[in-house]
């Protein structure tokens, strides 16, 4: 071991690693190489948990699994690889979510240090609380891709993981998905969502049949579907209900969503004044053509790939029918009123979807995709290979020695690229960042605004879109600072089934409303501002905005000059570049990365380069942020204030 | 366009490409089978080479084969994840091709306990099969006369050494040509200021006159509309000018676009839509990147102004011959791609659209593959044969062509690293330690060439001293003022040549990221030396070239 030959290891690193007991969170890519090197460098006492369980996908790149490993959960069988490499190390392996309650601050606090090997931003985020709860410095990583990053998160001394404002998973407002599609990804959300109101766990959020309260069809005209509906007042099941009365019979299934469900649509003219209208589709003679197909893979061309080609309609009309029987016969065996759980990875799931959703587009005219591009889309897949990872687990464990001697202005950061940049380097590193004051998490006072509109956000959205989707509050309270308490959200289970779907206008919150939020577990106090939306934000509500937005700390709301810098360049973004990294969900392998750029005032004297004019349409500019200065007595005077911009990539 | 009626039965996804379904969506399936048919050399299996061989045999790399002639070492199993306990005193070669073996069931390995100098002696074609070749921590005489083998067979050639917080790759390519190079922005092809006379004409059959006609139209039908008009209107508007040489009216300046936006808004209007329109918006946002003069860029120009496009040998440069061919006929364009952006439209109007620059790239692919076949013929050479879809994939990358020329290893091991030298004695006050330690670095291959073994493995005070000795000997033979620090010096006789997994992990990483750049012929590799420096956590690349 490393820590064992004498001179290599400095002294001192070399007994503190002997010594220490340390954390891995996660067992996947990036983890199965930091376990290797952890273990190579002599630790003695690793901590790894995982809620996974290995899936073939894994197998380029985790490579402490085998074939006959799949099924099993990551953590168990990472930790019996590495030990056969090396017996004399403890390492205890937690098959587990991390967010579990059990981990608490006296759980953080047994170790010397953290290690996030995560893909998903709320588990990071816990993560990121959690140690600053308990003061344990936290080093982040991520890959995706030939892209990767290792950041050190130090309470008080650098950038917390929230301190960045990052981008946020894009979500589609309901009548987008069930009215009034027009992009492959509406399609693809809506088609996960019928998956889960016949086999899987619905949720009343997830409804697929048309929106007769759309704000937009509610007007003087088309109200006669509205007006029909409410005079019958037939009794209505549920979509699974129905499904099973006609025992899952694909026609029926098919006439329902893709004839009578668009002919509901259609009567609703208002939607289609300024739309193209959908066509409905008739079992009995379904066209044979691939719609406004833009795959690079022409009918011609011997495809590369048995799914990168676009299946004809005829053809997806097919495959609903095969899934759909398959996916009955499996809910049927599943026991005791069980469910079926969609998943990219679980072929007759996908082909579901792409079927369900290239017929969806066709109807409204939207570009059909392949079942390997709608497999992207639908599980958020984000590419992975083995070199990433292992570069990103190598450089963790050199940030570790940093770490273990508190050299917290030493901890540089390290975006890992696909090319050498203007600088000559092949990996970028960037000293370490302060703490943004007025981070929404390890800011002195947290506070955040939250812009609502008022006639739609229910106690319910505010719980699961606001503040455990974006804020990434696992177990949020929340009270109304009104003078009496008025508690809003419980996190006991169960206090919320009477209130979750009143409008939040019905407790007297308005303009200026306070709520006090707390999550009792990652020890975090936030205040939430509201701000009601303007009448015209509010009717653009169809475009794809939600009824709620988050706008950042309170100055952020002042004069427009006060907005971060986006040196002007945000309205001549290529449209292309946001509508291509649409995110709907959290699933596994999503990553986000913040890549600095340096700012081209700051740094010509430093570097005597430009910013390439190439990297200006790379992302969204975030705001202007501080190195962190080294404090002065110590003997490096080489750190001075300096104004970094800080440009945030996101990356598929 | 298509076969009436597809098999019904939903595309099987088959074992392997549910594993390797990560990296094909960035590599595709014709770069993993080039991956897959790959034949790659590992010399010296230590922490690092393992590393490197570790991320291509997960990835399925066809064979590999690790030539070393050594035996495990105590200190090998210590930093070593690919040797076990039970290997002490066998030999590397074999116990190391044991592990890397149970990585992947799809990949097969082979282990020749031997060194690579007495292979060069017994078989000087062995190394001559492979598609790359890695060497790690080689003596400077292997290295040399390695690299002028491989140099002269054009097979990649890699030489990776980590020596403790210290990493160094070095990529050794006589010509690396690129296809598909992934540049971050790609840019459209739509060729709007020069458009082709089937475009010309498609456009032509579309009536807009209402908003009917214009609602559920592509906004490139729109666009294109609008500019025909704009421009005419600039035509009439100078018509008492020179016609000889008509100035530019096509708006490319961001001031023009400007202009021309507000007339595109104005045009939409009068045709009876209005901003919230699909086409409309889309129209007026695709000016900035739609909109762009369609030119040849000035990489692709000197790739096809070179010497070889005369005399091609590769298939790559067959294709080029023939695109230069193609562009000469062409007025000096590349052929059309034939992709289009997503667009809101009507299906119908959208698949027409797409037919018509679809079917043009169609044509042009077909016209370089039949000046690809002639060339072939005329040449008499046999290449192996080139087939219509490589000729669709290089007409659709046409404008991301890249080519690397290198420099040899022992070219540079020969000569004096002068740019580095002058760019140290510049600033030596706060001197680029990354620069620093390559000279070292230089140092401590000539001091394991002399005394057999690496700087601070036996007695650390006896070897700097000698370190220093070979340090100065070096400097005086590169002529310079530039002095060695000590610190730098202490720091590199303090490792003995040993490696620490965590580096050897990153430089594994990094390594084999730029070997599976150079078998898939996709992504621009490093050109072609990189330092890490652990210390500092900074790292830097080099081009090292000979000098003018």
């Amino acid at each position: 071991m490393a820590s064992e030959i004498n001179g290599l290891l400095p002294k001192d690193i070399q007994n503190l690693v002997l010594t220490s007991k340390i954390l891995v969170v996660g067992a996947g890519g990036v983890g199965c190489e930091l376990l290797k090197n952890l273990v190579l460098t002599g630790f003695k006492d690793i901590h790894i948990i995982d809620l996974d369980t290995i899936e073939v996908s894994n197998l380029n790149r985790q490579f402490l699994f085998r074939r006959e490993h799949v099924g099993r959960p990551k953590s168990h069988v990472a930790k019996d690889s590495a030990l056969k490499f090396n017996p004399n190390v403890n390492i205890t392996a937690y098959h587990d979510s991390i967010t579990e309650t059990k981990y608490d601050m006296n759980f953080y606090k047994q170790f010397g240090f953290v290690m996030n090997a995560l893909d998903n931003r709320i588990a990071r985020s816990h993560v990121n609380r959690m140690c600053l709860a308990s003061d344990i410095p936290l080093i982040e990583s991520g890959s995706s891709g030939t892209l990767g990053h290792v950041t050190v998160h130090k309470k008080g001394v650098t950038e917390c993981f929230d301190c960045t404002q990052r981008p946020h998973q894009k979500t589609f407002p309901g009548c987008t998905i069930r009215n009034t599609p027009s992009e492959p990804i509406h399609c693809i959300v809506w088609s996960k969502h019928l998956f889960n109101q016949l086999f899987g766990l619905a949720d009343a959020d997830e409804d697929v049949s048309p929106d007769s309260a759309d704000p937009e069809a509610i007007s003087d005209a088309g109200k006669a579907a509205l007006e029909n509906e409410s005079e019958q007042p037939i009794a209505r099941v549920s979509t699974r209900q129905w499904a099973q009365n006609c025992e899952y019979d694909p026609q029926k299934l098919f006439h329902k969503f893709f004839n009578d469900d668009i002919n509901y649509l259609l009567s609703m003219d208002n939607l289609w004044k300024k739309r193209r209208p959908p066509t409905p589709l008739d079992w009995n003679n379904l066209p044979d053509a691939v719609a406004s197909s833009s795959s690079s893979v022409s009918g011609q061309t011997p495809v590369l790939l048995k799914d990168q080609r676009v299946w004809p309609i005829a053809e997806c009309a097919e495959v609903f029918k095969k899934t759909i029987q398959a996916l009955k016969n499996r809910l049927e065996n599943e026991k005791d009123g069980g469910v079926l759980i969609w998943d990219k990875d679980d072929d007759v799931a996908m082909d579901f979807v792409t079927a369900c959703s290239n017929i969806r587009s066709f109807i409204f005219g939207i570009i059909q995709k392949s079942r390997f591009d709608t497999k992207s889309m639908a599980g958020n897949i984000i590419p992975a290979i083995a070199s990433t990872n292992a570069i990103v687990g190598g450089f963790i464990v050199m940030t570790a020695f940093k770490v273990l001697k508190e050299d917290w202005y030493k901890c540089n950061s390290v975006y890992i690229q696909n090319r050498v940049n203007v600088r000559k380097e092949l990996y970028h590193f960037d000293q370490v960042m302060a703490p943004n004051p007025k981070c929404y998490v390890c800011g002195e006072k947290p506070e955040i605004v939250l812009k609502i509109d008022l006639d739609r956000m229910t106690v319910r959205m505010l719980n699961e879109k606001v503040l455990k989707k974006e804020l990434c509050i696992i177990a949020p309270d929340v009270e109304i600072e009104d003078g009496c308490g008025t508690i809003l959200i419980s996190s006991e289970e169960g206090e919320m089934d009477d209130i979750g779907d009143k409008l939040l206008k019905e407790f007297k919150i308005t303009n200026g409303t306070r709520l006090r939020c707390d999550d009792f577990l990652q020890n975090y106090n936030l205040v939430i501002n509201i701000v009601i939306m303007s009448e015209e934000e509010s009717k653009d509500r169809d475009k794809s905005v939600e009824c709620f937005e988050l706008v950042g700390d309170r100055s952020q709301l002042g004069p427009k000059d006060e907005e971060p810098s986006t040196n002007g360049k945000e309205s001549e973004k290529a449209p292309d570049a946001e509508d291509a990294k649409v995110v709907t969900d959290d699933d596994d392998d999503l990553e986000i990365i913040a890549m600095p750029m340096p700012d081209e005032d700051d740094d010509i004297k430093v570097l005597g380069t430009k910013r390439p004019l190439d990297t200006k349409d790379e992302g969204t500019p975030a705001k202007k942020r501080r190195r962190a200065e080294e404090p002065v007595s110590t003997t490096s005077g080489s750190t001075k204030y300096m104004d970094v911009e800080v440009e945030t990539i996101y990356l598929e | 366009m298509t076969s009436a009626s597809p098999s019904p039965k939903s595309p099987e996804v088959s074992e392997k490409s549910k594993k390797y379904d990560r990296q094909l969506r960035l590599w595709g399936d014709h770069g993993q089978n080039k991956l897959e048919r790959s034949q790659i050399c590992l010399i010296n299996a230590n922490a690092t080479g393992t590393e490197i061989l570790k991320s291509l045999v997960l990835p399925g790399c066809g064979s590999f084969v690790i030539v070393d002639g050594h035996r495990v070492t105590q200190e090998d199993i210590g930093s070593n994840f690919f040797l076990d306990a039970d290997s002490l005193n066998k030999s590397r070669a074999e116990c190391a091709l044991r592990l890397l073996s149970e990585l992947n069931a799809d990949v097969a390995g082979e282990a020749i306990a031997d060194h690579p100098d007495s292979l060069l002696n017994t078989d000087p074609k062995f190394f001559n099969r492979f598609t790359v070749v890695i060497g790690c921590h080689l003596g400077e005489r292997v290295l040399t006369s390695l690299s002028k083998v491989l140099w002269e067979h054009g097979i990649p050639f890699l030489h990776v050494q980590t020596t403790g917080m210290i990493g160094w790759i070095r990529i050794q390519l006589n010509e690396h040509t690129i296809i598909e190079s992934h540049p971050d922005n790609p840019k459209s092809d739509l060729r709007l200021d020069v458009p082709f006379p089937e475009l010309v004409s498609h456009m032509d059959s579309i009536q807009l006159v209402n908003r009917e006609d214009s609602v559920k139209t592509p906004w490139l039908v729109l666009l294109f509309k609008a500019l025909k008009a704009y421009i005419s209107q600039g035509a009439q508007n100078e018509k008492c000018g020179d016609t000889d040489s008509p100035p530019e009216r096509y708006p490319f300046t961001s001031k023009q676009k400007a202009a021309f936006k507000s007339y595109l808004k104005e045009f939409s209007r009068s045709l009876g839509l209005d901003d919230s329109d699909d086409s409309f918006e889309e129209a007026v946002k695709a000016v900035n990147t739609a909109v762009m003069r369609t030119t040849v860029p000035d990489e692709v120009k000197s790739i096809l102004d070179d010497p070889k496009t005369s005399k091609p040998e590769s298939k790559f440069w067959i294709l080029c011959a023939a695109l230069k061919e193609f562009i000469n006929d062409k007025n000096g364009q590349l052929p059309v791609r034939g992709a289009l952006p997503d667009m809101t439209a009507d299906s119908e109007k959208y698949i027409k659209l797409q037919n018509v620059y679809r079917d043009k790239a169609s044509k042009d692919a077909n016209e370089i593959f039949d000046k690809a076949c002639q060339i072939m013929k005329q040449s008499g050479k046999q290449v192996s044969s080139i087939t219509v879809e490589e000729v669709r994939l290089f007409c659709k990358e046409s404008h991301n062509l890249r080519l690397l020329r290198g420099y040899p290893i022992h070219e540079e091991l020969s000569s004096s690293p002068n740019s580095v030298l002058t760019e140290l004695a510049q600033n030596m006050e706060e001197c680029d330690q990354e620069l620093m330690f390559y000279i070292i670095l230089r140092a401590h291959l000539r001091f394991h060439n002399e005394y057999g073994t690496y700087p601070g493995f036996d007695d650390s005070e006896t070897d700097i001293s000698r370190f220093k000795t070979t340090m100065l000997k070096i400097l005086n033979e590169w002529n310079t003022s530039v002095v060695a620090r000590e610190d730098c010096i202490h720091e590199i006789c303090r490792y003995g040549g040993a490696e620490i997994p965590s580096v050897a992990a990153f430089i594994g990483g990094a390594a084999a990221h730029e070997v599976i750049k150079l078998i898939t012929n996709q992504y621009v590799p490093l050109d072609n030396t990189f330092i890490y420096n652990a210390i500092t956590s900074t790292t830097r690349s080099l081009k090292l070239a000979a000098d003018l």
